[in-house]
């Protein structure tokens, strides 16, 4: 810890030694009665000079939370040599909020431990490291005082709040296994599909009794079986815009945990693209194992500048398994991530664009060039939205404070009406 | 608390008065400045101006010894002592009750100390003169030891 002497004690030093000698000087006895009570603050003053020798460690209640949630910090601390006043901070990132006042001041005698708990409020998502505490030991007239950092850091994972989705995508097709998706493909299940005449092979409890009577022949009731579907989020991470503690990547990450959560939690694989300065992939997988390494590397999630060209050849295959339904959260601010979109498009994936719109987080400027630049930019994204509905792909803007539902059902109306057309 | 040594300095000798007032009105400034803007170099300057205008009453006055030197020294320390408290709340933390109880505590002993030991310096310059070769080698001795003490427990 360093130490650090309050300047008055050299003053009253100083006071001292000027006052005996001007008092012997000058024969008078009352300028060293001035100066006597100096003299003995200082002798006082180097007396207690101790260094407090502070043993800290730091502890919260869970390594996991969710937004809105409280942890607790746990602060432990010990002193051999005991400290008059010891003022005790924790740092915190922005994503953290203290509900009890921070820093605090307290008092420990020699020998003593003692435990200081500070509740902390999650106010945003986010991989935070919580800590060290700073300490600063006084002794008891402030003459000297010792400042360091003590223990180490914390960890702390808090999750994006998850988002009630009534309905999700369904993709143009499903996988092989077994889920809650309806496929098209013909077979058993429970959905009506088709009636056709009975083969070999056909199980007598699939017979239409009805339509046999009517027909003469046997005939047997088809069904649409439940598969399920591989989907992949494909995160833009090319560029963000913010204001005020949000922005396009916050709306991005929210609306990825939501998707994740609900297509996992009916037995589908969802997997993770993050393509951007920094690309990272995580290979679709089920289970609630894959939600938490889908919310981890999210949280890991950040803006990269980069100006290297990049393109989705740069991906596993695996990353990208055939018929899945990829579903982009773009802000569309970089032609990068729109060209690989548009590469996929064309490479027969069915794709979604969900653009998190940068409008509400833009500032237009005052003036007539601000104002036409604000203008001329809008329009280029007007292009870039043609661009991909030309190519079939359903683009739909989704702004801060409108829920999730919104683009999705959009989307879907989007594809009911206009299909893909295929070779 | 400034004030009262002020007006104390100056009612001592009236001929001074002005100069008095002058000096110990730039002790005055010199303190604000130091409350105003946190500088702590600035109160021993602040301290010695006030000091140093007291003396000069003293040293004017006459020779009879002011009994009152005690007072006006215990004063000064708790002047110090409280522009230095006053400067550390300036970041503020809250404090248990107990830890400002303590550094009261302190402050009161301290000032209560130096009054005795100012007290101690008027009492035994009025005490009648002991002359001798045993009286000055144990005044040596003493005046030794006390710095010999005052260099040990300053480098601990």
């Amino acid at each position: 810890m360093t130490l650090a002497s309050s300047p008055r004690l050299a003053g009253y030093v100083g006071l001292a030694a000027l006052g005996l000698i001007v008092g012997l000087a000058v024969g008078r006895v009352e300028i060293v009665a001035l100066a006597a009570p100096f003299a003995l603050a200082a002798v006082v003053g180097a007396a207690l000079k101790r260094e407090p020798q502070l043993e800290a460690s730091l502890a919260l209640d869970r390594e996991r939370a969710l937004e809105g949630d409280e942890v607790v910090a746990a602060i432990e601390l010990r002193t051999e040599a005991g400290a008059a006043r010891l003022d005790v901070f924790l740092p915190l990132p922005d994503e953290l909020e203290a509900t009890r006042p921070n820093p605090r001041g307290i008092r420990l005698a020699a020998g003593e431990s003692r435990t200081l708990e500070l509740p902390l409020r999650c106010v945003r998502w986010g991989a935070l490291g919580v800590g060290p505490a700073l300490v600063r030991a006084r002794d008891a007239l402030g003459f000297h005082s010792w400042e360091g950092r003590v223990g180490h850091s914390a960890a702390l994972r808090v999750y994006p709040s998850v988002e009630t989705l009534h309905a999700l995508l369904p993709p143009l097709e499903t996988q092989v296994f077994i889920g809650n998706q309806v496929s098209r493909a013909k077979g058993e299940g429970v959905e009506f599909a088709d009636i056709r005449a009975w083969t070999p092979g056909d199980r007598v409890r699939r017979i239409n009794w009805r339509v046999s009577a009517r027909r003469g022949e046997l005939h047997v009731n088809e069904e649409h079986p439940e598969r399920n579907t591989d989907v992949v989020l494909f995160l833009d991470t090319f560029a963000e815009v913010e204001h005020a503690g949000r922005g396009t990547l916050d709306l991005a990450v929210r609306a990825a945990t939501s998707l994740a959560h609900r297509y996992l939690g009916r037995k589908d694989r969802v997997g993770l693209v993050s393509f951007g300065g920094f690309l990272s992939w995580l290979f679709p997988a089920s289970g609630t194992l894959q939600l938490y390494k889908i919310v981890d590397s999210l949280l890991q999630m950040d803006i990269v500048l980069t100006f290297a060209a990049k393109g989705v050849d740069f991906l596993p295959p695996r990353t990208l398994p055939p018929k899945a339904l990829v579903i982009a959260l773009t802000p569309l601010l970089d032609t990068r991530s729109a060209s690989a979109l548009l590469d996929l498009r064309a490479r027969g994936f069915d794709l979604v664009v969900i653009e998190v719109s940068p409008v509400p987080f833009v500032d237009p400027g005052k003036g007539e060039l601000a104002d036409l630049s604000y203008r001329l930019w809008r329009l280029s994204r007007e292009s870039l939205r043609a661009r991909y509905q030309r190519a079939g792909v359903p683009v739909v803007e989704w702004q801060d404070g409108v829920p999730l539902n919104v683009p999705l059902e959009e989307v879907a109306a989007f594809r009911r009406y206009a299909r893909p057309a295929r070779a | 608390m400034y004030a009262a040594v002020l007006a104390d300095a100056i009612a001592r000798d009236p001929r001074l008065a002005v100069v008095t007032a002058v000096l110990g009105g730039l002790g005055f400034l010199l303190l604000a400045f130091m409350l105003v803007l946190g500088w702590q170099g600035s109160l021993a300057a602040a301290l010695l101006l006030l000091g140093g205008a007291y003396a000069g009453a003293v040293v004017v006055h006459g020779a009879s010894v002011d009994e009152r030197a005690p007072l006006v020294a215990v004063g000064l320390l708790l002047c110090g002592e409280l522009a230095s408290w006053s400067l550390e709340e300036r970041i503020h933390v809250v404090a248990e009750r107990g830890v400002v109880r303590a550094r009261a505590v302190a402050v009161a002993s301290l000032c209560g100390a130096g009054l005795v030991a100012s007290a101690l310096v008027i009492a035994v310059a009025g005490a009648p003169a002991v002359r001798g070769l045993a009286p000055t080698a144990v005044g040596a001795l003493a005046a030794v030891a006390a710095i010999a003490l005052a260099i040990r427990l300053a480098r601990r």
